[in-house]
């Protein structure tokens, strides 16, 4: 019975940590559902650890413990493989974004210091100028 | 005024440069004094005085917020080009290397071939590594490229809005990648030769050394893996314009 203590007493720790972390609002949509899938798969083996053996039987897998190893294992490629394409997915987004920024920074600059050498009036005149010089981009430019 | 004359210009020179204070206003003055084209200088986070000089000698310079290697530096130059309804853009090196005075010839044969892309090669610069990285990528994409790391290049709109896409935001030079993409959209490449001049100050940020050079080739490799199966679309006219040259 102590055995099962501990795995009930390890899953509910590991359940109990991930739900407060989801709930500390960390995390965002799907990620919180995934970890709140996890931390209850995590609870419901360890509990009840009878499930592993009816799930290696069910599997046809002759040692039965060797099945949440295997099975987290994948699970853990499949998200690290996720976090790297959100990772270049954030890379892509940072680069252009860096790339717009400075190119409104250097039209800025440009739009002050035409403003600053236009003769004459200089509270009128600039708003209308500035839109001249501006060219209007397309939206699907970011 | 270089931003305000772009209604007036049609052909924007882009000027990737990190740290070319040497040489970045001389380059920049050559290239004014062709009369053909705006001169638009990005400053790749340089900690010299790259940016002050290249502005003090005619050109915009866009100061980007942090270091986006050379192919991020140079889309950014495609970005400007497409908000600023420039048809053409040539790109060069800041470093000396590549003469100004070459891209008339450039823009001709971008004018004269109908393609979309003009590469300006130096086959005599090329080192022995380069040489066998190029018939190893050759063999590999089935592209009939000389010089596939040149950055002196012609761009008409077409290859600009291709290069300034989100598809190309992830490559990390103005090589293969860029190739690749450009002739997977279908565009038509073309080589003419010309003149370069040995690098007077700094390294090729490619071929700087042997480690540099073994991480490239993996991952120009994967890229070019990745692409496979779209080369069949590759159009390219190089071949029967050095024989038209010759």
């Amino acid at each position: 019975m102590s055995s099962q203590l501990t795995a009930g007493l390890i899953g509910a720790l590991l359940a109990g940590a991930i739900l407060y972390l989801v709930r500390r609002d960390h995390m965002h949509g799907s990620y919180a559902l995934w970890w709140l899938a996890i931390a209850a798969a995590i609870l419901i083996l360890g509990v009840f650890p009878p499930v592993i053996d009816w799930l290696g039987r069910i599997t046809g897998i002759s040692y039965p413990p060797v099945l949440p190893i295997i099975v987290g294992i994948g699970m853990i490629l499949i998200r690290m493989l996720r976090t790297d394409i959100d990772r270049s997915r954030q890379e892509r987004q940072l680069r252009r974004l860096a790339q717009k920024l400075a190119i409104l920074e250097q039209e800025l600059s440009t739009v002050r210091r035409d403003r600053a050498n236009a003769p004459g009036d200089k509270t009128a005149s600039p708003r209308t100028k500035s839109a001249q010089v501006i060219p209007l981009s397309k939206p699907s430019d970011g | 005024m270089p931003a305000s004359a772009a209604s007036q210009r049609s052909i924007l020179a882009v000027i990737p440069a990190r740290n070319e204070a040497p040489t970045v206003a001389d380059i920049v003055r050559r290239t004014l004094a062709g009369g053909q084209c705006d001169v638009l200088v990005v400053n790749d986070a340089s900690t010299d005085e790259t940016a002050g000089l290249a502005e003090a000698a005619g050109a915009a310079v866009i100061d980007l917020p942090f270091s986006l290697g050379a192919w991020g530096a140079t889309q950014t130059g495609m970005r400007y080009a497409q908000r600023n309804r420039y048809r053409t853009v040539v790109t060069l090196d800041a470093d000396g290397q590549h003469h100004p005075e070459e891209l008339p010839t450039l823009l001709g044969s971008l004018r004269r071939t109908g393609s979309n892309v003009v590469i300006g090669t130096y086959s005599a610069r090329m080192s022995a590594a380069r040489r066998l990285a190029g018939r190893y990528f050759r063999l590999l994409t089935q592209m009939n490229v000389q010089d596939f790391t040149s950055g002196l290049r012609a761009y008409d709109r077409r290859a600009v809005r291709a290069l300034a896409s989100r598809e190309a935001s992830l490559l990390d030079y103005q090589d293969m990648g860029v190739l690749m993409l450009l002739s997977k959209k279908g565009l038509i490449l073309h080589e003419v030769p010309t003149q370069m001049s040995p690098r007077r100050t700094g390294a090729s940020r490619v071929f700087a050394s042997w480690l540099l050079v073994a991480r490239y080739m993996l991952h120009t490799t994967v890229l070019c893996f990745a692409q496979i199966g779209v080369r069949s679309r590759v159009l390219f006219r190089s071949q029967s314009a050095r024989s038209r040259m010759a």
